[in-house]
């Protein structure tokens, strides 16, 4: 145990005097909170004005005065259409915008529908609440205008519409803003990963490439105690980094002259607390998992190229998650990072965590720490890794 | 005491290589072993052996009565190795290298910090000692892992090619640090491919080829058993050649 304890003090005395290392770790982990949250919430304040004063330009307006008219009183700015509009819309200078067919007047005087064309490019997220609200003009100016019809021939016009639907939407504000905090469980999970990668290389391919691990074990520290005091120290290296990531986040939406956006965000001290909790199992298994695959390099490049996988798994299951959108499977909490995306964002909601979900959120980490540690001694112990091989 | 029987070791698959071919030999305490071989003689890998990092297919070792297999963790608290592989920590001075050692073997407080500061005058090493050990010219480093080696005060020291990279003086102050050793009636056995340095320093030499022991005795013995007007020509008598080997 104390010897353990003398390996932990080490590699943390060592890490910590690589002060580039330390320096771009920690400026990346404290800067990622202030930099997402400026850029998510400009955009949203963005998206939220141009909803707010629509700004249509109308092609052959002169067509259609009494559509245009009605786009007016509901408080549209109607432009004059640029000619490459089309090219525009493209490049994301414009949102969307109307063409009335120069048979308008025409079909409307003949009683055929009246033609008019909404031009939009739907894979900009941006232009999105402009198409919506576009069209969701047209249509109640479509639908008062059939109303009216069916009421000069003497139907009512709830005959033409049998089907009431009223919306409610359940999504409360602190659930609008989970979205949007979807990043700081992202970063969160990533810090675990993150954190302890430059230590735990240097720990494991780093000692080889450097041939200092075969004094080292030839010392009365048994292979295990080595292997169990550099998981401390990385561990406790990459909950500093959670930590101070978790940080960055957390102060920029506590303080920062954020736009306002309207959403309540729930991102205090508690759920803070909350999010360290979750992520403990993590900050256990990811420091183990890198040195189990750092022991399998025998220089650190090699050993990076074995992570890279790593990185890409862990990566890639929040975001599958976020956008598979399922009801989650009981047994969810039980995988490891898809287990704490999954209690991460239940915080972020304001739900309740049973503890029974967390406790089974540790035992696969718990199992995996216990066999990584063990793969990792018994590599050390092997007699290929002492000869240079 | 250092008791070798017969020991064998082989790598490569079906262990096709014969590295070490029973291998048996004594080094009492009080006195300079010497192991002298061309490269490749498996001078390393019987000290490697030795400091328990591999196991022996056959035979047996023993330091101080210890079993090198069955008593491991007891060898290495009266061992202190000086391996082929000897880097040190790059971001850590001198000072801290040893004294990380010191740790590892149970030292602490002021009794460690003692013996460090000790060893690092004895070896020469005091100036460079506050300083990371990145910026080490190749006898610095090789003196901090000496002292790195020798710090929990060993019975037993196994030193392997310990002069590579040493300039004169510095080989001239590993010497006498190796006689007070001898003097103070540890265990020293030493390997090199450097005749000087073996002649120079060695009670008893004994000569590995391929695996095998060639000859053992006091350098005067070598020469008269060969017949040979000078060690350097004793050993290539013995050896059969003198390849691998430097004057």
């Amino acid at each position: 145990m104390n010897r353990t304890l003398v390996v932990a003090a080490k590699e943390i005395v060592e890490t910590f005097r690589d002060r580039r290392t330390i320096a771009m770790t920690f400026a990346t982990a404290a800067l990622a909170g202030p930099l997402f949250l400026m850029l998510i919430f400009n955009l949203i304040a963005s998206q939220g004005e141009r909803a707010r004063t629509l700004a249509l330009p109308v092609g052959g307006a002169g067509h259609a005065p009494a559509l245009v008219a009605f786009l007016e009183r509901e408080g549209t700015r109607i432009l004059p259409l640029p000619a490459d509009h089309e090219e525009r819309i493209r490049a994301g200078d414009l949102d969307v915008v109307l063409v009335v067919d120069p048979d308008y007047a025409q079909q409307v005087a003949d009683g055929k529908p009246a033609k008019v064309r909404l031009v939009y490019d739907r894979s900009r997220d941006r232009a999105r609440a402009s198409i919506e609200q576009a069209e969701s003009l047209l249509r109640a100016y479509g639908r008062g205008w059939g109303a009216q019809r069916l009421i000069a021939r003497g139907v009512a016009p709830s005959v033409a519409s049998p089907l009431e639907v009223e919306v409610v939407d359940l999504a409360t504000p602190q659930q609008a803003g989970a979205l949007v905090l979807f990043l700081v469980a992202y970063y969160g999970l990533f810090a675990t990963l993150m954190g302890g990668m430059p230590l735990a290389l240097d720990a494991t391919a780093g000692e080889r490439e450097r041939q200092s691990l075969e004094p080292l074990l030839a010392t009365p520290a048994t292979p295990f105690e080595i292997v169990a005091g550099k998981w401390l120290a990385v561990a406790a290296f990459a909950g500093l980094v959670v930590v101070v990531t978790l940080s960055g986040f957390q102060l920029t939406l506590a303080y920062a002259p954020l736009p306002p956006v309207g959403i309540p965000f729930l991102f205090g001290a508690r759920e803070f607390g909350r999010f360290v909790v979750i992520l403990l199992p993590l900050v256990a298994l990811m420091p183990a998992l890198l040195l189990w695959l750092g022991s399998r390099g025998r220089t650190i490049k090699e050993a990076q190229t074995n992570i890279s996988l790593l990185v890409f798994v862990v990566s890639i299951i929040p975001v599958a998650q976020m956008f598979l959108q399922r009801r989650e499977p009981e047994w969810l909490p039980a995988v490891p990072v898809s287990g704490q995306y999954l209690l991460l964002s239940r915080a972020l909601r304001g739900e309740a965590i049973a503890p029974l979900e967390f406790a089974l959120s540790c035992v696969v980490p718990a199992i995996l720490v216990a066999l990584a540690l063990a793969a990792v001694a018994r590599r050390f112990s092997h007699e290929a890794l002492v000869a240079g091989k | 005491m250092i008791a070798v029987d017969s020991i064998v070791k082989s790598f490569g698959r079906d262990g096709a290589v014969r590295a070490v071919d029973g291998v048996s030999l004594r080094a009492p305490p009080g006195e300079i072993t010497g192991l002298l071989g061309p490269n490749g003689a498996g001078k390393t890998t019987l000290l490697r052996m030795l400091a328990t990092l591999i196991v022996p297919d056959a035979g047996s070792a023993s330091i101080g009565g210890l079993d090198v297999v069955t008593d491991r963790a007891a060898v290495r608290r009266r061992l202190g190795v000086l391996s082929d592989a000897r880097g040190l920590y790059p971001r850590l001075t001198g000072r801290e290298n040893i004294a990380y050692y010191a740790s590892l073997h149970g030292l602490a407080g002021r009794d460690r910090d003692e013996r460090v500061d000790a060893l690092v005058r004895r070896l020469g090493v005091a100036e460079v000692a506050d300083r990371r050990a990145q910026g080490y010219s190749q006898g610095e480093r090789m003196k901090v892992a000496i002292a790195r080696a020798l710090v929990h005060d060993p019975e037993v020291i196994l030193l392997d090619e310990p002069t590579n990279g040493l300039d004169i003086m510095s080989v001239r102050a590993l010497r006498e640090e190796l006689r007070g050793l001898r003097a103070a009636g540890k265990t020293l056995l030493f390997s090199s491919h450097v005749m000087q340095e073996v002649a120079a320093l060695c009670d008893r030499i004994v000569i590995l080829g391929r695996g095998r022991v060639v000859a053992e005795g006091s350098a005067a013995e070598l020469i008269s058993r060969s017949g040979a007007a000078s060690l350097e020509d004793a050993f290539v008598a013995l050896l059969g050649s003198g390849e691998g080997l430097a004057a």
